[in-house]
C-alpha cells in the first residue's frame, strides 16, 4: 500500500519538494544578509532604550534588500500553501480514483477501503507536515530578529506564517481536499470547493477564531490628546473621527476606539468655533481635552504569541483528525 | 459444498429506481456461470453487491458463505470497462497486485502477461481495449481468488480479442478450479465458456440453472392456432400467434407428447431471448389474450 501510494503521489511530492528547496535556498542565502544588517544597525544585542531606534534603522536598512523579497515572498507562500496542498495534493487523491473507476479495481484487491484511505491520508499528511514544518521552522528562526524589531509577529499578516500553525493549516488543507474529493467524487469540483473552503478558513481564522482563542484584553483609559494619530472631520456637520496610535508594542490590536463621555463611540459633533478650518489646531486640542474622551483598546499582547499558536494548532489538529475520521467512516459506509 | 453465490430476496435501490428486485439465487461453486440480460437489467449491480462494492437495500447476499466485503482475498472482481491506472505500466500493475495481495501468484501473472503478448514496460493508458481487459483479468486472477466476478469484460472488445480473452479465461479456470461469474448482454459470448446460466431481466431473475438442463428442459412448440390453456404441465415463456399458427417457447421437464405440437429443440440464445421477450411483453401479452376471447 505504501508503495502504491508513493507511486501515485510521487509527481506531486517531487514538485512540492522542488518548490520547497527553492524557497529554503532563498531563505538560507539571505540569512547572512539579515544577520549582517542586524549587527551593523546595532539591533542585534542592543539593550534598553537604544533598541527602539536600532530596530527602526534595521528595518529601514532591510527595505532595499533582496531579503525583503524573501520576507514578503515567504509570507505570501505560507498563505498559499494550505490551499495549494488541498487543491493539488488532497482533492485529486480520491476523486481521481472515483472518477476514473479505478477504485473498483483497487477495492477488489485484498486491502480494505479503510486501510487504503488511511495509507493515502497518513503518507500525504506526513509529507505535508515534514515539508511545511521544515519551512516554518527555518523561517521562524530566520525572521526572528525582523519580527522582534517590527513587533508584529502576532498580527494576522505574520502569525499564520510562523511557528506551528502553518503545519496545522497545511495538514488541514490536505485533509479538507481528500474529504471533499471523496464526498463530491469529481476532481475539478473538489478542487474548486477545496480552494473556497480553505480560503474561507483562512479568512475566518483572524476574524472569528483567533480572537476567541486569544482572549484579548480590553482596557479603557482617558484619551491623551497628544496620542492622536489623526482627526477626520466633516466641516459642514462637525462630525468627527479620531484615530489613536496604539501605545502597546508588539500587540495585535483588534479594536481601538475613542469613546465619548456617554460611553458610545465618539463621532462629534465638534464645536466648529473651536475645531475646524477657522480655528487653530491648538484650540481644537483644548476643546477635545474638555470632552472627557476615553480610549477603549482591545488587544492581544505579543507575549501571548506561543499560547495562541498552540491553541490554534490544537484546533487545526482536531479539525484534521475529525475530517480524517469522517473520511474513513464515509469510505466504509457511504461510498457507492 | 458451499455456494459460490447465494442471495435471498436481494434488493438494491438507487434512490427511487430499483436496480435489483427480490432476487433469490443459489449458484454452486466450481462452475463458470454466465449472467445474462439486457442492458440495465441489474447485472452490474448484482456483481458489485457480490464483491462488496455496494451494500444491499434489503435481503441477504453471501459469497463463498460469507457476507461480501471489499478487500476480501477470496473474491476477485474485474469491473465494467476494465479500469486500470493509465499512468502505471503493465509491470507496475503486477507490482501493485503483489503488494496488495498476500496470496499473489507472481509466476502466473508473469506467464499470462507474456502469453497475451503485453509489454511490461508499456503504460496501461496506451493499451488497446483488449489488452487492458487482459491486464485487468491477469491482476484479478493472479490474486488467486476462489471466486472471480467479471462484469462485461468483453463488451468493448472486437471479435478476435473476445475470443482470445475467453480462451484465456477458460485456461485459467481449467487450471485453478476457481468459480467464475461473468456477465454479458450477449449469449454468444457466454455460451462457449459457461456451464451455468442466470438470466436477469428487468431487475428480476427469470431463470437460473445448469446449461445442459436448461437446453433439455426448453422446447419450441409449433402447431395450429389455439389459446394457451392452463395446466398443460409446462410453463409458457413466450408465445406468438399468426392467423393459423401458434408458436410457444415452454419449459417442461417432462417430454412433450401432445402430437398436435411439433416440438423443436432450442439453443441457449433462443431460450435467453424468449425469457427477455417474455419478461418485456408480460403485461402486453395478457391484453392480447383478452382481446381474442
Amino acid at each position: 500500500m505504501i508503495w502504491l501510494t508513493w507511486r501515485q503521489f510521487r509527481v506531486q511530492v517531487i514538485t512540492g519538494a522542488a518548490l520547497l528547496v527553492l524557497v529554503l535556498a532563498a531563505v538560507l542565502i539571505s540569512w547572512g544578509e539579515v544577520s549582517g544588517l542586524a549587527s551593523s544597525s546595532g539591533y542585534a544585542g542592543c539593550a534598553g532604550t537604544a533598541c527602539a531606534a536600532a530596530a527602526e534603522t534595521f528595518l529601514d536598512a532591510l527595505q532595499e534588500t533582496a531579503s525583503r523579497l524573501v520576507y514578503v515572498g515567504t509570507i505570501a507562500a505560507l498563505f498559499l500553501v494550505p490551499a495549494l496542498v488541498g487543491v493539488f495534493w488532497g482533492a485529486p487523491t480520491v476523486a481521481r480514483e472515483l472518477e476514473s473507476g479505478t477504485y473498483r479495481m483497487i477495492f477488489s484487491q485484498s486491502v480494505s477501503r479503510g486501510r487504503w484511505l488511511l495509507a493515502k491520508l497518513g503518507l500525504g499528511a506526513a509529507a505535508v507536515v515534514a515539508g511545511v514544518g521544515l519551512l516554518s521552522l527555518l523561517l521562524t528562526r530566520w525572521a526572528h530578529l525582523i519580527d522582534q524589531a517590527a513587533g508584529n509577529r502576532i498580527t494576522p499578516l505574520i502569525f499564520p506564517g510562523r511557528g506551528l500553525v502553518p503545519v496545522g493549516y497545511a495538514a488541514a488543507g490536505f485533509v479538507i481536499g481528500v474529504t471533499l474529493g471523496l464526498v463530491l467524487r469529481r476532481t475539478v469540483v473538489a478542487m474548486a470547493v477545496t480552494l473556497m473552503v480553505v480560503a474561507g478558513l483562512q479568512v475566518a481564522a483572524p476574524l472569528v477564531v483567533r480572537p476567541w482563542l486569544a482572549q484579548p484584553i480590553s482596557t479603557a483609559a482617558a484619551l491623551n490628546v497628544d496620542d492622536l494619530d489623526g482627526i477626520g472631520m466633516n466641516v459642514e456637520t462637525g462630525e468627527m473621527h479620531l484615530r489613536v496610535q496604539s501605545s502597546i508594542n508588539g500587540a495585535w490590536v483588534l479594536q481601538n476606539t475613542v469613546l465619548g463621555a456617554d460611553g458610545k463611540s465618539f463621532v462629534g459633533p465638534a464645536d466648529l468655533t473651536k475645531c475646524g478650518p477657522r480655528a487653530g489646531f491648538e484650540t481644537c486640542q483644548e476643546w477635545l481635552k474638555s470632552q472627557n474622551l476615553q480610549v477603549r483598546m482591545t488587544y492581544v499582547p505579543g507575549a501571548k504569541f506561543w499560547t495562541v499558536q498552540w491553541r490554534e494548532f490544537g484546533l487545526l489538529v482536531a479539525l484534521t483528525t475529525l475530517l480524517s475520521l469522517l473520511a474513513l467512516w464515509w469510505i466504509r459506509r457511504k461510498l457507492v | 459444498m458451499t455456494s459460490a453465490l447465494r442471495t435471498e430476496q436481494l434488493t438494491k435501490r438507487y434512490g427511487r429506481r430499483t436496480a435489483l428486485d427480490r432476487c433469490t439465487l443459489d449458484v454452486p461453486a466450481g462452475h463458470v456461470v454466465g449472467l445474462v440480460g439486457p442492458n440495465g437489467a441489474g447485472k452490474s449491480t448484482l456483481l458489485q453487491l457480490a464483491c462488496g462494492l455496494l451494500d444491499p437495500t434489503a435481503g441477504r447476499i453471501e459469497t463463498l458463505g460469507e457476507r461480501p466485503a471489499s478487500g476480501s482475498p477470496r473474491v476477485g472482481f474485474v469491473a465494467q470497462d476494465t479500469p486500470v491506472y493509465g499512468g502505471l505500466t503493465v509491470a507496475e500493475h503486477l507490482r501493485l497486485g503483489a503488494h496488495l495481495n498476500p496470496s499473489w501468484d507472481a509466476t502466473l501473472a508473469e506467464r499470462r502477461i507474456a502469453q497475451v503478448g503485453l509489454d511490461p514496460a508499456q503504460r496501461a493508458g496506451k493499451l488497446s481495449g483488449g489488452q487492458r481487459a487482459q491486464l485487468a483479468l491477469t491482476v484479478a486472477a493472479a490474486k488467486r481468488p476462489e471466486l472471480l466476478l467479471l462484469d462485461e469484460p468483453v463488451a468493448a472488445l472486437d471479435p478476435l480479442a473476445r475470443r482470445t480473452f475467453l480462451q484465456g479465461l477458460m485456461e485459467l479456470t481449467a487450471e485453478s478450479g476457481m468459480s467464475v461469474i461473468m456477465s454479458s448482454h450477449l449469449v454468444a459470448d457466454l455460451e462457449r465458456v459457461c456451464d451455468h446460466m442466470i438470466v436477469l431481466v428487468g431487475s428480476r431473475v427469470q431463470i437460473a440453472g445448469d446449461v445442459d438442463e436448461m437446453l433439455a428442459g426448453h422446447h419450441r412448440l409449433v402447431g395450429p392456432r389455439r389459446p394457451v390453456g392452463e395446466g398443460s404441465g409446462w410453463d409458457v415463456i413466450e408465445e406468438s400467434h399468426t392467423d393459423v399458427q401458434s408458436t410457444l417457447v415452454v419449459r417442461s421437464t417432462a417430454p412433450i407428447d401432445d402430437p398436435s405440437w411439433q416440438v423443436n429443440r432450442l439453443d441457449l440464445e433462443d431460450i435467453v431471448l424468449a425469457y427477455m421477450a417474455g419478461a418485456a411483453g408480460g403485461a402486453g401479452r395478457e391484453r392480447v389474450l383478452e382481446g381474442q376471447r
